[in-house]
């Protein structure tokens, strides 16, 4: 068995002689983050499919799209979940050049959306016969025209977002980076029970000790979800899930009793209203 | 800003209805009905005294009830909100119905004579009879504010409770919804999968690691399976599972990932939360490991702290946390259970590696008597 950890690499010998020769069979691409999976698949696509040359393996989407363009293969297995750009970033950018055919390991999502558009794609781990049904439709659109069979593109462009929405990237602040002498640490927004403007910096206070980070309560106000973070003073936004009460005073004012921590925040006038409605 | 409302629980407790709208609701069908009770009941007694037909001494006394009822009620709503300290909320009403009960019913005299007082004051019939009115009526309305505040008092005593009640069936449902999610997140089915085609991949190339990948894929699966009997959980059995997930992983990615497991032997039988640290391994594949091309190295160590206590970490040399990276119920879960296990003194903290990369550290306070839930 070949030593995966030298991949990424052309397995035919391309390595000596980089430039493109016209293989006498087809050729193809693998992409996969996982060094076992990539081997297993060229391993059975060799049985079962001999004329066809597995030029190129790639570890991720931006090495796909870089191997892709240096050997121009005419199908190419992309890895749904790989680091950086993902296997759907890959087949945009690949487009009509090849015929893709997507390898996923339960991605319900994706697998549903291919199948709505007739898109090619294994299921790992995948049995030989499944593959050799892929690999028999693949023969066929090849030998039946050099039109690629349209790849749908609004398709793809929906199952980016959606993968990116799967993503742990959201839209809130969700960590607020904090310097405590030499460390940063790193605070859930959920542990915050409030955050107080302190001229250049803001305060940072949680159950357990406080901190004074660089952005602006301004910025702050923007970033953090208003489901739980809302502002009740010019200098202070609050945590509402450590909300112990509020006090109504007189003249139109509250005080904040908080859970966790001992001080009291005052509500001004103007932000009075944030708590009306309770 | 939007006028939010997240909590199933008012935290505004200060903010309650406007007072002509709870004193209309003091008015209820009941408090009506205990007034006409205590009418009938004062008509009654005071009928053997008045030479009147007991329907016209039942038209006063209800008529006298009726005013009670309705000076209690708005006393109690319209007297100040800050009240000395000496006096308890119930004094002022009931003094002022006290008070009311004469006046009303010199009133209800005034009436019957006619408005001709003269004619009232030197009838002793009719002064005794206002005597008597009187007494019943103040003894009346006496009764009738004693029990106005006592069911508003046991009122507000079950809408603690019940506030009570709520609150923890709302953390119930917390606890139970975070155990769930935790079980479905361990054996999540895309990482079993992959891993199983990486397994299968071994076995058809006939590759010496494929037992021992079984074997580690054997003691994660027992590990993160639902535990009916789970005896005392310790670190030891923990470290294992932490070191079968890092060595199917690092099957996976072995391009990617390196790692080191390493724990003073002392710490091995302390007690710890199964899963714990494996949630924070996992988190530094999912966050650092596995969205950077290159990948990174795993540390997960230990050691006794001076005090008695001892510090575990799990350090990456990933890509590090982005500020919008979902945290994932498993971080709060475990920080819940660190302290159901050892208290508030335990501490779950994480920071960023320099030059890059997250740790995870727990400070687990000195032993303290085993209790605590499991």
């Amino acid at each position: 068995m070949k030593d995966p950890h030298d991949a990424p690499m052309a397995t035919t010998g391309a390595q000596a002689e980089p430039a493109r020769w016209p293989a006498p069979g087809i050729s193809a691409l693998i992409a996969d983050d996982e060094p076992l999976l990539r081997e297993r698949l060229a391993q059975h696509l060799q049985r079962l499919w001999p004329a066809l040359q597995v030029v190129a393996q790639a570890r991720n989407g931006r090495e796909a799209i870089e191997l892709f363009d240096q050997f121009e293969p005419r199908v190419a297995f992309l890895d749904v979940h790989m680091p950086g750009l993902t296997g759907i970033d890959a087949a945009r950018a690949i487009g009509r050049r090849a015929e893709v055919v997507f390898v996923t390991a339960y991605e319900q999502y994706a697998v549903q959306a291919f199948e709505q558009g007739a898109i090619d794609y294994l299921v790992k781990p995948f049995d030989e016969a499944r593959l050799a049904d892929t690999v028999q439709r693949l023969q066929q659109r090849l030998a039946v025209s050099e039109v690629r069979a349209p790849v749908d593109d609004a398709l793809l462009d929906r199952l980016a977002d959606e993968l990116r929405r799967r993503e742990p990237a959201r839209r809130w602040l969700q960590w607020i980076k904090a310097s405590i002498g030499p460390t940063v640490r790193l605070i859930p927004v959920s542990q915050v029970v409030y955050l107080r403007s302190d001229e250049k910096y803001t305060l940072v206070a949680w159950a357990g000790g406080e901190a004074l980070i660089r952005k602006t309560i301004r910025e702050l106000a923007d970033e953090l979800d208003p489901q739980a973070f809302v502002q009740v003073h010019r200098s202070t936004i609050v945590n509402l899930h450590h909300v112990a009460q509020v006090v109504r005073g007189a003249n139109e004012t509250a005080d904040i009793h908080l859970r966790g921590r001992q001080e009291v925040l005052p509500v001004s006038r103007s932000f009075l209203h944030v708590f009306r409605q309770m | 800003m939007p006028a939010v409302d997240p909590f199933e629980h008012d935290p505004l407790q200060a903010d309650r209805p406007p007072r002509f709208a709870r004193f209309l609701a003091a008015l209820s069908g009941t408090s009506v009905a205990v007034a006409v009770a205590l009418g009938v009941v004062a008509a009654i007694l005071l009928n053997p005294v008045f030479a009147l037909p007991f329907t016209v001494v039942l038209g006063r006394t209800l008529f006298l009830a009726m005013v009670l009822l309705l000076v209690f009620a708005a006393a109690r709503q319209w007297q100040p909100r800050r009240l000395p300290e000496w006096m308890p909320d119930w004094l002022l009403p009931v003094v002022v119905v006290g008070l009311t009960a004469p006046l009303a019913v010199a009133l209800v005299y005034v009436l019957a004579v006619g408005g001709n007082v003269l004619d009232f004051v030197f009838s002793p019939q009719r002064v005794r009879g206002y005597l008597w009115l009187s007494a019943i009526t103040l003894i009346m309305g006496l009764v009738l504010a004693l029990v106005a505040v006592a069911r508003e008092r046991l009122a507000q005593v079950r809408a603690r409770e019940l506030k009570v009640e709520l609150e923890r069936s709302r953390l119930d449902k917390q606890s139970v919804d975070a155990r769930l999610s935790l079980l479905q997140a361990q054996i999540e089915p895309h990482f079993l999968f992959n891993t199983l085609a990486n397994v299968q991949a071994l076995v058809e190339a006939g590759s010496p690691r494929a037992g021992p990948v079984l074997q580690s894929l054997i003691a994660y699966l027992r590990a993160a399976m639902p535990r009916l009997h789970a005896g005392q959980p310790t670190l030891e059995s923990e470290i294992a599972l932490v070191r079968a997930y890092l060595q199917l992983m690092q099957m996976r990615m072995p391009d990617r990932l390196q790692f080191e497991v390493g724990l003073p032997t002392a710490l091995l039988g302390l007690r710890f939360p199964p899963m714990g640290l494996l949630t924070l391994v996992e988190n530094a594949v999912r966050h650092g490991i596995d969205p950077s091309e290159e990948g990174g190295r795993i540390e997960v160590g230990g050691e006794p702290l001076p005090g008695g206590g001892a510090r575990l970490w799990v350090s990456d040399s990933g890509v590090g946390m982005t500020e919008t990276a979902t945290p994932g119920l498993g971080l709060a879960n475990l920080r819940d259970r660190l302290a159901a296990l050892h208290g508030q003194a335990a501490r779950l903290t994480l920071s960023e590696v320099v030059p890059r990369g997250v740790r995870a550290e727990i400070d687990l306070p000195a032993g303290r008597p085993d209790e605590g839930s499991t």
